[in-house]
């Protein structure tokens, strides 16, 4: 038996498309539903046949492999184990990874495929099990009389899990059934019995009480006296609850874990994805691209890979022997005047044309592998120095932000911003800072006001309320329960305080500054062990993972309450809650702070342009251009809600009277006035602002302006120079302009192949001085031009502008451009390089965000419910 | 009254080497140390002093009627430097609404019930005593009151701190973990005049510790984290040691005194307290941590560093699952293994229940064994300051010349009568240099308030312990 299709049953769960599909899989033996996999922890489908192990084949590790202590009492199936009389199956080991799991989560799922011996069995007949003997437990699934019965310990059941949470009568009859049992944080559980709800109950407070030291049994207790008896198909648990729909898809999915292994074609083609696309791009690319195709030859696509170049085919998919590409490499021929590949790089690419040269994707763009070596590390992130500001306010009411910018060293940029967590290190300056912080918050605290928040107990016992004092107020500090170790040490600190003749306020003041200094206070603490697969986050991750994105701050109340009642789930509940934290300022403010990071405003404060060249330059107009950029962001993205894109080109801006003479613009009042930009004015958008185009020096240099363009709008890639070339340019004289140079350097051999790329994207920039006041000539009296072209990566032709307002309206219009803005959004909602495990899911969420209209609110809208904020990656336990 | 000068008393390195197996202590280099420089005004005369000595649980009282044939067999050694005394009662100390276990505990050497969770009822006998002699405080240098123990049970104060000052608060910091107690001792911070700025310090310190446990915790082996966050957090925890040794370190210490013992093996802070729950625990674990406390406790008094102050064996309601073979004088007195002999884990699981279900009708064997066992451990203690290394110049050792006093929190165990639970509260005491009798087991018969009275006034207090208006009724009994 495989599984049973109680059409009647599914038809009324499922749509009938699924049923069809469904009942095509029993007969035809084609694909079946599959499991949900995110969560799994524990995972068991007795498909050993012979043995005396039941293996977890959740992929998590380390597996928690199950023995059979009785094995005369059971008998393989293929299909399941046949427990015929009383037998043990027991994990070796505590279940430990597992239970602190499900502590941190505070939610679970456990699920049976079973077909009970009869209807008599109690005890309840242990299921499945976490417990010690018969009267202590984490949770049991069992089987009471003709009953489903589940026993969990919370806060308002008792050490054996009861009250428990018990199935309607005539349930568990010998006949093969689909339960399972969920619990969600905030205390409710269900219980699914063949997909449909046959209870439901609470078990309410926290699971912090849950014993690590339990071990997992199946079809009995571990002391061996509530045995089932029965047949055991498929066992798991999860460290979450299933939605209902998720029950459902279990439920279609059948008794038997489909899991096929990947064919041949899929090995080379997931080969071709993870390893020779990032070959390609950071050796050949370079020069085989469309616009250089050197010897004719593009291998930045497959058709024109495959095609070949001057020399006819370079790739027999197949035969690597033949192939001349692999000869070029295998000799070192290739890459010319690069380093060889490595041996590992050649391997994989032999065994790649040997296996077919697949090219599942359309083009290989390199910017996407930039950061390949990065990928798969998962960096916790430290809050940064306005994250950590904006969380004391948050959650304790104080305004640190003079002290903690004193003391806290400034966070670094790497990859074009500040929160990029491989770079947030600590070094003891940082640690100092947090404790003297600490301290100085708690002193500013009304600490009785705070502590009473959370309860009005004033108790320091350490046996009760005080643990319930600490548990309340670490969830709110800490932005997720408190486990039950946390409790005990946040309480020690209390009785070392009343055993010092402290009392009660003096205690809450030293937990406090414990807690401020905990990592779950300056780190963003996920749990990031598991198979080595994607997974989705708990409720709490995902609550603070929403804040941080959208407001850089901790979750507020109503975001803990709702991860507390599993309710961050599902896109409606989840656009809900993105709508309503955008209204907030915290939201306006966050995107400021990405505006200000992209385009390294901070810079301004800094910048010192020769004075003799430049005398109208002063901190004031320098502040000014800031203060534009940030309040032209802030309209065009909020007040206006414009899409992203109109950054480019939108006709407007805001100036103060010195900065609008300084742009030439008619002073139109005190402070900054809003001014639309005239057409012929040669403004509009961001790249015509001071703060971007400072970024070219006093020499307006095209190369920096050039290569900004390239990076930021149009993700563009080029390699450094080769070592022997002398960067220092010329200087400009009468008859050579900057744009004259940058001909020059095109034009030349050696320095073309890269410059071409970048330089004509800051031709259009050219009537702008290095300090961003317009000119038509430059100091040698060079007449000056704004006209260029626009080489978008990938494409084999420039597109050529005559103005650089055309040049605005033309990167604007860009989808390369329109995505190059989202993809930097994320990774500043990230915190990290993006790498090209990213780019099938950045398509999506760059899809699904211009589909709805491409604006700033779109785009988080869309970020947040992407599986790049929903799923985190886990790494296997060492 | 003038106080003393500091005595000047050699310290062979004999005294530090009779730690038990695995806890060392490093040594310094010199044979003997000479930890006051005061030698040349050294006067001949024998200092006051007075320590309170508590372990949790108690001995019921029909079983201290069993002398030393009973589980008092390891006092034995020691009997004729001591007085046993028997039939005294705390009554008075109870409290309603709140435990036996805390009422006695508090009414030990204060003879007054708790008020509030942290706080006493009165002062301790110790500190009545140092405050006669000392009313200018101890000699510079010196550790005013020094208050130590091994214990795992927490929740309210009096459970485990046994020096208080007259209005109720304690006297001095806790030291639970023997580095702690060794940096008290022998850290040139601890002054007598910045006892207030210690005590802050000792207490950021444990904030410090708190913090520094859970960046452990996440970079232990059940850390969420993958295997680069945790790096991360692991030099986040290196930069927190470096910082903790700057902030904290000792400033300095007194010259020549022994090296740092090594970091504590047991639970100490909250994680050894899990809500009441308890802690497994073996023989060996506990009694290793216990000697090398109460070792570093007795040099504290052998060097005269310390003469004032408390050390606890076990809280009051302590609550361990103890396992291992526990052996006295090559005989196997019992093998303790509290969780497997009660079925149950948990605080089901603890040693304590045995005190829950005692009934003199019955054997009580696992009772007796650890009564016997913390009878042992306290004996150990007193010996230390019985050899001659603990010589005064009267040529008595301090076990002679302090007043020491032996107690606990009850004379029953079980909760169901108040009156027979404070009644027969085990008690002994040293002759504090032939004040008292010794080497008798006396029924006393008396309120603990009078017998505390009476030591108070043979030691030349003026002050009374309990209600003003109370007049005292001597036990002359105890009185040499």
């Amino acid at each position: 038996m495989v599984k049973r299709l109680p059409g009647a049953v599914i038809g009324s769960l499922l749509s009938g498309l699924l049923l069809c599909v469904t009942a095509a899989a029993a007969v035809s033996g084609e694909p079946q539903p599959q499991r949900v996999r995110h969560g799994l922890v524990a995972l068991y489908d007795f498909s050993e046949a012979e043995g005396t192990v039941v293996r977890d084949r959740s992929g998590v590790e380390p597996s928690l492999d199950l023995v059979i202590e009785r094995p005369d009492s059971v008998r393989w199936l293929g299909t399941g184990l046949q427990v015929e009389a009383s037998a043990v199956i027991l994990s070796a080991e505590p279940a430990e990874r597992m239970i602190d799991a499900i502590k941190r989560s505070q939610g679970l799922t456990i699920e049976a495929w079973v077909t009970p011996a009869n209807a008599e069995q109690s005890g309840p007949a242990r299921i499945v099990s976490l417990s010690k003997n018969p009267s202590e437990r984490n949770v049991t699934l069992g089987q009471d009389q003709d009953a489903f019965d589940v026993r969990l310990r919370a806060e308002s059941t008792d050490r054996n899990g009861n009250p428990s949470t018990a199935s309607r009568r005539n349930l568990a009859v010998p006949q093969l059934t689909h339960v399972a049992f969920t619990r969600i944080a905030d205390g409710t559980t269900q219980l699914f019995v063949d997909g449909e709800l046959a209870a439901a109950g609470e078990a309410a407070g926290s699971l912090a009480s849950w014993d690590t030291s339990h071990r997992l049994s199946l079809a009995n207790e571990v002391t061996g006296d509530r045995p089932f008896l029965g047949t055991l198909h498929l066992a798991a648990i999860y460290d979450r609850p299933l939605s209902p729909e998720d029950v459902q898809q279990n439920f279609a999915a059948g008794s038997v874990a489909f899991n096929p292994p990947p064919t041949p074609a899929e090995r080379n083609a997931i080969a071709f994805s993870e390893q020779i696309a990032p070959l390609f791009a950071k050796h050949c690319i370079e020069c085989h691209d469309p616009a250089i195709h050197e010897g004719g030859l593009d291998l930045s696509r497959g058709s024109a890979a495959l095609r070949g170049g001057e020399s006819g085919a370079v790739i027999t998919p197949g035969s690597a022997a033949t192939s001349l590409l692999w000869e070029s490499v295998a000799s070192d021929e290739m890459p010319k005047g690069r380093a060889p590949l490595s041996p590992s790089e050649k391997a994989a690419l032999l065994e790649w044309i040997d296996g077919g040269a697949a090219w599942p994707t359309d083009v290989i763009d390199p910017v996407i592998y930039r950061h390949s070596n990065r990928a798969g590390e998962v960096w916790v992130q430290r809050l940064t120095v306005p994250e950590y500001i904006a969380t004391v306010k948050a959650a304790v009411g104080v305004e640190i932000a003079a002290e903690a910018r004193q003391r806290l060293p400034a966070d670094l940029r790497a990859d074009g911003f500040s929160n990029t967590a491989y770079n947030l290190g600590v070094d003891l300056k940082h640690v100092e800072a947090f404790s003297q912080l600490a301290e100085i918050i708690v002193g500013r605290m009304d600490v009785p006001a705070f502590a009473s928040r959370f309860s009005n107990s004033r108790s320091l016992s350490t046996d009760n309320t005080m643990r319930e004092h600490v548990a309340k107020m670490g969830l709110w500090l800490l932005r997720g329960p408190l486990d039950e170790r946390e409790i005990n040490a946040y309480c020690g600190i209390a009785t070392t305080v009343s055993s010092a003749g402290g009392d009660f306020e003096q205690a809450m003041r030293f937990i406090l500054e414990a807690m401020l200094q905990s990592p779950r206070f300056v780190y963003r603490i996920e749990n990031h062990r598991g198979s080595g697969e994607p997974r989705h986050l708990s409720q709490f991750e995902l609550a603070s993972r929403l804040s941080y994105i959208l407001w850089g701050g901790p979750p507020d109340e109503q975001l803990l309450e709702a991860a507390e009642r599993n309710q961050l789930r599902g896109q409606a509940a989840l656009e809900a809650q993105v709508a309503r934290m955008l209204k907030d300022p915290r939201a306006v403010e966050r995107s400021l702070q990405f505006v200000e990071e992209w385009l390294n405003l901070d810079r301004m404060a800094h910048l010192k342009p020769d004075g003799s060249r430049f005398p109208q330059w002063n901190a004031s107009l320098a502040a000014d251009m800031r203060e534009e950029t940030r309040r032209f962001f802030e309209e065009v993205v909020w007040s206006e809600n414009r899409p992203l894109a109109d950054l480019i080109n939108a006709p407007l801006t805001f100036a103060t009277p010195q900065l609008a003479a300084h742009y030439g613009l008619v002073p139109e009042g005190d402070g900054f006035q809003r001014y639309e930009l005239p057409v012929g004015s040669g403004r509009r958008g961001i790249l015509s602002q001071g703060s971007v185009l400072t970024i070219g020096g006093d020499d307006a240099s095209m190369v920096s302006r050039g290569l900004f363009v390239l990076h930021d709008l149009l993700r563009g890639t080029v390699n450094a120079p080769p070592p022997c070339v002398n960067t220092t340019p010329p200087p400009t004289k009468a008859g050579l302009s900057q744009r004259g140079l940058a001909e020059v350097r095109i034009a030349n051999q050696q320095c073309g192949v890269c410059h071409a790329r970048f330089e004509p994207l800051a031709f259009g920039l050219e009537k702008f001085d290095g300090i961003g006041a317009s000119q038509s000539q430059d100091e040698h009296g060079n007449a000056l031009r704004d006209d260029g072209e626009v080489l978008f990566p990938g494409e084999a032709e420039p597109v050529a502008y005559r103005s650089s307002e055309e040049l605005m309206n033309l990167l604007a219009a860009s989808e390369r451009v329109q995505e190059s803005l989202t993809w930097k959004v994320v990774q500043f909602a990230l915190g990290r390089p993006l790498v090209a495990a990213d780019a099938e899911k950045l398509k999506e969420v760059h899809r699904v965000s211009q589909e709805n209209g491409g604006t700033y609110a779109s785009l988080m809208t869309a970020i947040v419910l992407s599986d790049l904020v929903q799923k985190t990656a886990t790494e296997k336990a060492e | 009254m003038k106080s003393r000068p500091v005595s000047r008393r050699p310290v062979s390195r004999r005294t530090m080497l009779r730690g038990l197996g695995s806890v060392t202590i490093g040594l310094p280099f010199l044979e003997e140390m000479h930890l006051s420089n005061a030698a040349a005004a050294e006067e001949a005369a024998v200092p006051v002093r007075a320590f309170n000595i508590f372990f949790g649980l108690g001995i019921p009282a029909p079983l201290q009627q069993e002398g030393f044939a009973g589980v008092l067999e390891p006092l034995k050694p020691l009997r004729d430097k001591l007085l046993v005394m028997r039939g005294v009662d705390h009554v008075r100390a109870d409290e309603k609404g709140i435990n036996a276990h805390y009422d006695g505990a508090a009414a030990a050497f204060t003879a007054a019930p708790p008020e509030g969770e942290a706080k006493a009822g009165g002062a301790s006998i110790d500190q009545m005593v140092r405050r006669q002699w000392y009313p200018g405080g101890l000699p510079p240098g010196m550790v005013p009151t020094l208050v130590g123990g091994t214990f795992f049970r927490r929740s309210r104060v009096c459970r485990y701190v046994h020096s208080f000052n007259p209005d109720g608060t304690v006297a001095a910091t806790m030291q639970e973990k023997p580095r702690d107690l060794f940096e008290r001792v022998f850290g040139t911070v601890a002054t007598a005049g910045d006892a207030a700025d210690d005590n802050a310090q000792r207490l950021r310190r444990s904030v410090l510790d708190a913090v520094v446990d859970e960046y452990k915790y996440f970079t232990s082996v059940h850390s969420p984290l993958g295997a680069t966050s945790k790096a991360r957090v692991s030099e986040h925890l290196e930069r927190i040691r470096e910082y903790e040794q700057r902030a904290f370190a000792l400033k300095g210490k007194v010259p020549e005194a022994p090296e740092l013992p090594a970091g504590s093996r047991l639970l100490h802070g909250g994680a050894a307290d899990p809500g009441g729950e308890g802690i497994d625990i073996t023989l060996e674990e506990l009694t290793a941590e216990w000697r090398l406390m109460a070792e570093l406790y007795a040099l504290a008094v052998t060097t005269d560093r310390t003469r004032f102050g408390s050390l606890t064996f076990l809280a009051a309601g302590e609550r361990i699952r103890l396992k291992g073979d526990y052996a006295y004088e090559g005989r196997t007195v019992f093998a303790f293994d509290d969780a497997g002999q009660r079925k149950r884990s948990g605080s089901g699981g603890c040693s304590h229940e045995w005190w829950h279900d005692f009934d003199e009708k019955k054997s009580n064997e696992q009772l007796r064994a650890h009564a016997h066992l913390k009878l042992r451990e306290v004996a150990y203690f007193l010996s230390l300051l019985d050899t001659p290394d603990a010589l005064d110049p009267n040529g008595k050792t301090i076990l002679d010349n302090a007043l020491i006093t032996i107690s606990t929190e009850s004379g029953d165990g079980r909760h169901n009568d108040v009156k027979r639970e404070l009644s027969g509260v085990f008690h002994a005491i040293t002759g504090a240099g032939g004040r008292f009798k010794t080497g008798q087991l006396l029924d006393v018969q008396a309120e603990g308030l009078d017998v505390y009275n009476t030591m108070l006034a043979t030691m030349g207090v003026t002050q009374r312990l309990g209600p003003g208006n109370r007049p005292l009724t001597p036990v002359e009994s105890i009185i040499a």
